[in-house]
């Protein structure tokens, strides 16, 4: 007579809201997921092994290419790994400069991510608003390196160049504006009873699946923990600043939503700290042509807007490039909890979940 | 003078005409106005110009504005120079999107049920545009031709087509199979989201139709009638002399006003109740499968109902055609109808004027609503129409009645 049966239903490759090319196989039960199975790898560029064949130079151009929304963050966690590797000590100045702009792109991250998921859940105004000041941030790199999205900002050993002429005018407007800017997102959501609705008891995920899981960043600070690298492991000049680590209890998606939001709060602080107490000096150490390393090996981890982000390096006697070199992907790891907090709750909340996990595919696939 | 039947039917198909030139002009502009508001709102332009060329590429001619689009893209940058009607470039974007829907591929999916996926979209939008018939604009006649005037010379050329006494029950009734035409789509498209898209769209129709009705049975209670003309006309100017009688009369209509206009955001699918064209959950909902002319039915549809809404909505709680909303209009009338100032005394009589300032302001609102609210989740949606709106609507139900039996 009747017979029911779960509906397969593909969320992605070309979806609109899987933020790139994530593909969920979902099994609905009417509405309902009953199973949920991230499929990846549509991104696919092997950069691991490309790296390997290229110099330590040459290899941090392929990582703005990993998570291509957080790219000096990324410059960053390969040109300390490499520094640790050939223990070069980097000039006091190049470490302010590039925490400054980490922080800046800590902001870009999170604006990114707030303008897309608030799209997700039907907001669509606030992410013409995040983009505006988006592109701000992005006009900063610009004058700072030439480029906005693939930066390339830093060098092993330092910086290329000093910060030119006119940046520290630029990023102290940026500031000037910048919490006010909060704030006006926050009129938009925070108190806003759909958001709530919406975020509020949604995708759970407590402290100790987080932390069973790997997952790292704010959806593990979220729900409780106080785990940043900055704080633990500090690297760049995090150990002369003064900042707090924001964290929540709930461990769900309204709660990463205010984790997040205030990370930029503290990321604006960090900022304006570096500007402030910047130091005199050069910017670049005294390196050799070319690095040729030892047998070693190293993993270097930075606290990326998404997570913890490592970089690990294996050199060989007398070699330019990497013998292996592995990236700990943020995004890749923290995907893994989808499943996790979507089993048995309504398909809206894939979408929701899927936003405040905040993955970017390039660096999940790489 | 009586018509004879000729005369009646030339003045009713002219009628009817004009009314469907009103809504079919209406609604493009309402795309328009869409962009340009959400635009707006989002510290953005919205549209300033078209694309392309009307006859393809430029073929032959060296100068973009030697082609029509060129050359009207010309004007809109010309037009972007001076302050305040620099918002009308991007205007003839209206236009560009009803050629776009109209040349669009036909295409209709291997596995759909052919009859029902063709049928369904018409099925939606004469749903939509037949509810005109009992929507009155303006309560007498708009004007009358002038006695020279060949074959109608004295008649009034109406500012409604049909004067029916149950003309609300029309409406609701014949709106309400707008929602087969959504969920008979999804069906025959045969595929996966329009499926979740039109199930999510009949539970949400079929769920939000108790609160709308319910809300409108409060005018129907307080003015004793079925009748378009009589109950906007009663709502707005007819309030009984009691005076604490009138000011909860006011109140439950001010209330009233937010629960039918909730109700109505629901029955036309909009923001934040968008969840059957949820794009960032269902692709596109129950229309993923239409394309061109199809696709454009059901937007006309969609279109169409928000001007439906928004028309009941400005009748029977914000006073039709009068000035003042939410029954004031006496009060407001007893101070200033002898007003020695013409213009004082002209805001104390009806006219179309103000119904179509208070449809353009609402349908703002839906644009507005849309470009600031995230939207709700299907379970939540559902919990908000059977837990509240319907006992919120019953309740004041039961108030107008008292209300009713206190005058």
């Amino acid at each position: 007579m009747f017979k029911t049966e779960e509906m397969e239903i593909n969320l992605g490759p070309q979806h609109p809201s899987t933020h790139g090319v994530l593909r969920v196989k979902l099994h609905l039960d009417g509405e309902t997921v009953v199973r949920c199975v991230p499929m990846i790898g549509y991104l696919h560029r092997g950069v691991e092994k490309i790296c390997e064949n290229k110099t330590f130079f040459q290899g941090q151009v392929w990582t703005d290419r990993t998570d291509y929304v957080a790219s000096v963050s990324n410059n960053l966690g390969w040109a300390e790994g490499v520094e640790k590797l050939f223990g070069i000590t980097v000039p006091r100045r190049a470490h302010y400069i590039r925490t400054m702009l980490t922080e800046l792109n800590r902001i870009t991250s999170h604006l990114l991510w707030l303008g897309t998921h608030a799209l997700d859940i039907g907001a669509m105004t606030v992410f013409l608003y995040a983009f505006r000041e988006r592109e701000e941030i992005l006009s900063i790199f610009e004058a700072f390196c030439g480029a906005r999205l693939t930066t390339t900002a830093f060098r092993i050993g330092g910086l290329r160049e000093d910060i030119p002429p006119g940046l520290e005018k630029q990023v102290r407007a940026f500031q000037a504006r910048f919490l006010d800017c909060i704030e006006e997102y926050e009129t938009l959501l925070t108190e806003n009873r759909i958001w709530k609705k919406r975020t509020i008891g949604v995708a759970l995920l407590n402290a100790e699946d987080a932390i069973a899981l790997g997952v790292t960043g704010p959806v593990l600070r979220a729900a409780g923990s106080t785990y940043d690298i900055r704080k633990v492991f500090p690297y760049a000049a995090y150990a002369e600043m003064d900042f707090d680590v924001p964290t929540q209890t709930a461990g769900d998606t309204y709660a990463r939503y205010l984790v997040r939001l205030e990370e930029m709060r503290q990321a604006h602080r960090i900022v304006n700290q570096c500007l402030d107490g910047l130091p005199e000096g050069p910017v670049m150490a005294k390196l050799p042509k070319v690095l040729k390393s030892e047998v070693n090996e190293v993993y270097h981890a930075i606290e990326a807007p998404k997570g913890e982000l490592g970089y690990y390096f294996v050199g060989e006697k007398g070699g330019v490039n990497p013998y292996r070199m592995h990236i700990r992907a943020p995004s890749f790891i923290n995907l893994q909890a989808l499943p996790k907090m979507v089993e048995g709750r309504l398909l809206a909340d894939v979408i929701a979940a899927i936003g405040t996990l905040d993955v970017v595919l390039g660096e999940v696939d790489r | 003078m009586t018509p004879t039947l000729i005369q009646y039917l030339v003045i009713s198909l002219l009628q009817i005409v004009a009314v469907l030139g009103f809504v079919m002009t209406l609604v493009p502009l309402l795309t328009f106005a869409e962009r340009k508001v959400i635009g707006y709102v989002q510290v953005r332009l919205g549209a300033t110009r078209v694309a392309g060329g009307l006859w393809g590429a430029q073929r032959g001619r060296t100068h973009q504005s030697r082609t029509i689009t060129g050359g009207l893209n010309g004007f809109m940058w010309w037009l972007g120079k001076w302050p305040v009607i620099s918002i009308l470039r991007g205007l003839p974007m209206f236009i560009a999107d009803a050629l776009k829907l109209l040349t669009k591929e036909d295409i209709v999916p291997t596995d759909a049920d052919k009859a029902v996926f063709v049928l369904s979209p018409a099925l939606a939008m004469v749903a939509a545009f037949t509810v005109f018939a009992a929507i009155s604009f303006s309560p007498g006649a708009l004007f009358y031709f002038p006695a020279k005037f060949p074959f109608l010379g004295g008649l009034p050329f109406n500012g409604f087509l049909t004067d029916i006494n149950v003309g609300l029950l029309f409406i609701l009734g014949v709106a309400s199979v707008g929602v087969y035409g959504i969920v008979l789509g999804a069906w025959a498209s045969n595929s996966k989201y329009p499926l979740l898209g039109g199930l999510r769209s009949a539970a949400q129709i079929v769920s939000y139709e108790v609160p709308l009705t319910l809300s409108l049975l409060v005018p129907v209670v307080l003015t004793g009638s079925l009748n378009f003309n009589e109950m906007s006309t009663r709502m707005a100017a007819d309030v009984p002399v009691n005076g604490l009688v009138g000011i909860g009369r006011s109140l439950l209509m001010f209330v009233g006003f937010f629960v039918y206009t909730t109700c109505g955001f629901a029955e036309t699918n909009r923001t934040p109740f968008d969840l059957a064209e949820a794009e960032n959950e269902l692709v596109a909902g129950f229309h993923t499968e239409y394309s061109g002319m199809k696709f454009s039915f059901f937007f006309l549809s969609e279109y169409a109902s928000m001007i439906t809404v928004s028309a009941l909505a400005s009748a029977f709680f914000l006073g039709g055609h009068y000035l003042l909303p939410f029954g004031l209009q006496p009060a407001w009338n007893h101070f200033f109808q002898h007003s020695p100032y013409a213009i004082l005394a002209w805001t104390c009589t009806p006219s179309i004027l103000w119904f179509l300032l208070k449809i353009f302001f609402l349908l703002f609102v839906f644009l507005w609503v849309r470009a600031t609210l995230p939207r709700y989740r299907y379970d939540q949606l559902m919990n908000v129409g059977w837990k509240f709106l319907i006992p919120y609507t019953l309740v004041m139900f039961v108030i107008a009645a008292l209300l009713r039996y206190a005058a």
